[in-house]
């Protein structure tokens, strides 16, 4: 019934997802980035980072560090929300969902940066958010060119040899990307990855991997 | 030579866009920051609305959703940045019969407010809890708020589950409908309630 009509980078589509006249898929490709998602997301519902101790440096010395369980559940829970967010990313098979599920890892990856009492990485955190803010501006633009200039937004009729996406279209799906998973590149990583609940920051890295990458297919084979 | 409305449509978009970007580069409190993204984020809604379908109608909502939530994550990391929660605050006045009469008025409009049902129902429970509220102390009861509306939308989606997949109980699915608009009406008038000032507002 359907048939993916790219071969240029996702392969043909293994499985399909129908809701209505939006149409999940999983190609070997998304396949792959759905597994490695769901593999941090189990990664970040069993990891217990409460129990959390340095190295002292030059000896066999450690000492415990303070956490707070508080903090460190919200960001559990926002580490799991952005995994469940980039599974959605991952297998969309709608360019708006797609984009819709991108802001979602953006607030989300706040809500990691944030979950400190650190007054830097406040207000690094808060840097951020503006800039994925902004991001959502390329991003709904974006996709709502492609629909005024081609009429669809389903990847199945997008992905067809026919249809020209202006070039506009994707770059602005690009930029809006680039600012929603924003995090990896944001200043104050060091320092977070030093304090407490470490493991949940790897969320932030791994959703925004994932997003770029599946976005360079969406547009490879628009 | 005409040009067409959409392209006019798009360079004024444009426009508004750069207008907001500059601004946003050139502002440096952090505050008017916030307003100034919210503001460029409508333009984004703005490109949306900008097709005129129907379709981009059913856009512009999860659109405006998205742009609202990260609007509230953001304002709360500059409220926690800034530290500018505010320790509890005593009430404006006092008077004895505050102390007596919300209980009694508040009961009687919620239980009318119940057996109308729907928005006069909630708009009258709302009346009573409003005054509840605005004579007792409210600092534990607005999370309690925040729960029971968080509920009544709950029940509110149940009802519609309850239209798509089983249109035979109708009559049940407008009465859950029903219920949970007057919680959910109470609950947002209610708020009007705690305005009084303290520790939540």
């Amino acid at each position: 019934m359907f048939n993916l009509p790219t071969e240029n980078i996702g392969g043909q589509e293994l499985f399909v997802l129908e809701f209505g006249d939006i149409v999940n898929y999983f190609s070997p490709y998304t396949a792959a980035l759905f597994a490695f998602a769901l593999i941090f997301t189990a990664l970040a519902i069993v990891s217990r980072p409460e129990r959390q101790v340095d190295i002292a440096f030059g000896g066999d010395a450690y000492y415990a560090k303070e956490v707070d369980v508080d903090l460190l559940r919200f960001q559990r829970f926002m580490a799991i929300a952005c995994g469940l967010a980039t599974l959605g990313a991952m297998v969309s098979g709608d360019v708006f969902n797609f984009t819709l599920f991108a802001s979602l890892v953006g607030i989300t990856n706040i809500g990691i940066v944030a979950a400190y009492k650190n007054k830097h990485v406040l207000n690094a955190a808060f840097q951020y958010g503006i800039v994925a803010m902004l991001a959502t501006v390329p991003l709904f633009g974006g996709a709502a060119i492609i629909l005024a200039s081609t009429g669809t937004l389903s990847m199945w009729e997008l992905f067809a040899d026919g249809v020209v996406v202006p070039i506009i279209a994707k770059a602005f799906l690009v930029i809006g990307v680039m600012g929603e998973g924003m995090a990896p590149f944001y200043v104050a990583k060091a320092e977070i990855t030093r304090a407490q609940g470490a493991p949940f920051i790897l969320m932030v890295h791994v959703s925004s991997l994932l997003l770029f990458l599946r976005v360079i297919e969406i547009v490879i084979s628009m | 030579m005409a040009i067409p409305p959409y392209t006019l449509g798009l360079l004024v978009a444009v426009a508004g866009l750069i207008i907001g970007f500059m601004a946003i580069v050139r502002e440096r409190d952090d505050l008017h920051r916030i307003l100034l993204t919210d503001l460029a984020e409508v333009l984004a809604l703005v490109l949306i609305a900008l097709v005129a379908t129907d379709l981009a109608e059913a856009l512009i909502l999860p659109g405006l959703v998205v742009g609202i939530s990260e609007l509230m994550a953001v304002s709360e990391v500059y409220i926690a940045k800034e530290g500018l929660r505010k320790p509890p605050a005593k009430p404006a006045f006092r008077i004895e019969i505050m102390d007596s009469a919300p209980g009694i008025l508040a009961l009687i409009l919620v239980a009318y407010g119940i057996v109308l049902s729907g928005f006069t129902g909630g708009v009258v429970a709302a009346v009573g809890a409003v005054f509840y509220f605005m004579c007792r102390d409210h600092a534990e009861r607005f999370e309690l708020i925040e729960t029971v509306s968080g509920y009544a939308w709950a029940i509110w989606i149940g009802a519609f589950f309850i239209f798509m997949f089983l249109p035979g109980y109708w009559l049940f699915g407008v009465m859950m409908a029903g219920g949970a608009i007057l919680l959910k009406v109470m609950a947002k008038m209610s708020l009007v309630g705690t305005m009084r000032g303290g520790s939540n507002v």
